[in-house]
């Protein structure tokens, strides 16, 4: 067995308090798939999800947001049901709903390089909303352009049939989810760590 | 629910690297193929996994049933057209074909899901990506697994507590605000004082591993593992 025999190589603590935070927002990404809240109008659910990938970029930055995300894959490659329908393993990264979750991250990182523009965290409170919002949207279309995109592919559907399936009835609950992180963030109840 | 059960079978025998490694070979090959002879092999060679893992065909469909949802939906909305002859039964074939293969890569995932312990995968993860990035995804994975049922018991703490407050005839704007915001207050205390336990036990970039070793009964399968990769290039 393969036994470390050099020294003690600490972690530096400005990264194991970004670490944990991005860790459990991982889990907490995970926790939230099996809650549904229903709204009107659309045969779909909202679930917490997407609001959570959002706030992985605007209070975890470029950095740490994306990097919470592909904890939250990787954790459910190897088989946690941390996927919707909690259900979990290597195959859910490649199914139908792949594209989605593998814009998470990407959409993580846009985020947090729009609102943050840099490593160095500003406390999103302070940003201006219209920026705010932007950064939001983009990184929505950005995850239904991957997730339409992907399913087109693999199902062999043609795009706009695509988009029947896997984005029309979804496009009320982003509408609420962006007002939502707004809110969220404007409370500044939420502090970021280098803020 | 999908998750580990102990067992003997010989895949729970299997490295968890090997057993990866064929899962990877496998969603590669499904993907570059739907034709029904490529689906016919694959099905076998999905099937024979199950049986050798011991696992439920049926149980693990259940578990992936949401996936299941849009796979059945998909055939239907690619065979209906706008105008005559109104049903397009290639384009629906095509695409129930395509679903199909998705069907069995889940099926293949299930077996790992099933024959690996999180603390295997883990240890997996660790030893296969390289440096500080595989130390801080194995740990991370890890405190995933330990953390996910106490997040899960905060949420459903909050979500009582706003029921009990009516909250549940609130818009649904409200809602979700609430619950991401309480849910995510109570996630970054708990991560703060996390990371506070953490330095205080010394957190470092090179600690000592669980045992994980290749043995001879790994090879069958890494060679699985990469004659369902070279297939895909078929």
């Amino acid at each position: 067995m393969a036994t470390e025999r050099s020294d003690v190589d600490l972690v530096d603590a400005g990264v194991v308090g970004a670490f944990a935070r991005a860790a459990l927002l991982a889990t907490l990404l995970g926790a939230a798939a099996p809650i549904a809240i229903p709204i009107p109008f659309s045969p779909a659910p909202i679930t917490l999800q997407v609001l959570f990938v959002f706030l992985a970029g605007l209070l975890l930055g470029p950095v740490w947001g994306p990097a919470s995300i592909l904890l939250y894959l990787a954790a459910g490659g190897i088989g946690l049901p941390v996927f919707a329908g909690m259900s979990g393993g290597l195959g859910v990264l490649v199914a139908e709903s792949a594209g989605y979750l593998w814009s998470y991250p990407i959409a993580a990182g846009l985020i947090g390089l729009l609102v943050h523009r840099g490593t160095d965290l500003r406390d999103p409170a302070a940003v201006s909303t219209a920026v705010v919002v932007a950064a939001l949207v983009a990184a929505t279309a950005l995850i239904y352009a991957m997730g339409v995109g992907y399913m087109a592919w693999l199902l062999e559907l043609e795009l706009w049939e695509a988009v029947t399936v896997g984005a029309l009835p979804f496009v009320p609950g982003e509408v609420l989810k962006i007002a939502a992180a707004v809110a969220i963030v404007e409370s500044g109840r939420i502090d970021t760590l280098d803020a | 629910m999908l998750t580990y059960e102990p067992g003997d079978t010989v895949v729970h025998a299997l490295d968890p690297r090997a057993k990866l490694a064929v899962q990877i070979g496998f969603a590669t090959t499904a993907l570059a193929h739907a034709t029904p002879r490529a689906l016919a092999g694959l099905t076998a060679f999905a099937l024979a996994a199950l049986g050798l893992a011991q696992v439920r065909p049926l149980r693990t469909l259940y578990a992936y049933r949401f996936a299941l949802a849009i796979l059945a939906v998909g055939p239907l909305v690619a065979a209906a057209t706008l105008g005559p002859p109104w049903v397009d039964l290639e384009a629906g074939l095509a695409t129930a074909l395509a679903g199909y293969r998705v069907l069995l890569v889940l099926l293949v995932s299930a077996v790992y899901v099933r024959t690996t312990p999180i603390r295997d995968s883990r240890a997996a993860i660790q030893r296969t990506v390289p440096g500080k990035p595989g130390q801080l995804v194995g740990v991370g994975v890890a405190l995933v697994f330990r953390f996910l049922p106490v997040v899960r018991s905060d949420l459903r703490t909050i979500r009582d507590a706003m029921a009990a407050r009516l909250g549940t005839e609130r818009s649904a704007r409200e809602r979700a605000t609430t619950t991401a915001m309480n849910g995510l207050s109570r996630t970054f205390a708990r991560a703060d004082r996390l990371s506070l336990a953490l330095r205080a036990r010394c957190f470092s970039w090179n600690p000592t591993l669980p045992e994980l070793a290749f043995s001879r009964r790994d090879a069958p399968a890494l060679g699985i593992a990469v004659a369902l990769t070279a297939t895909a290039f078929l």
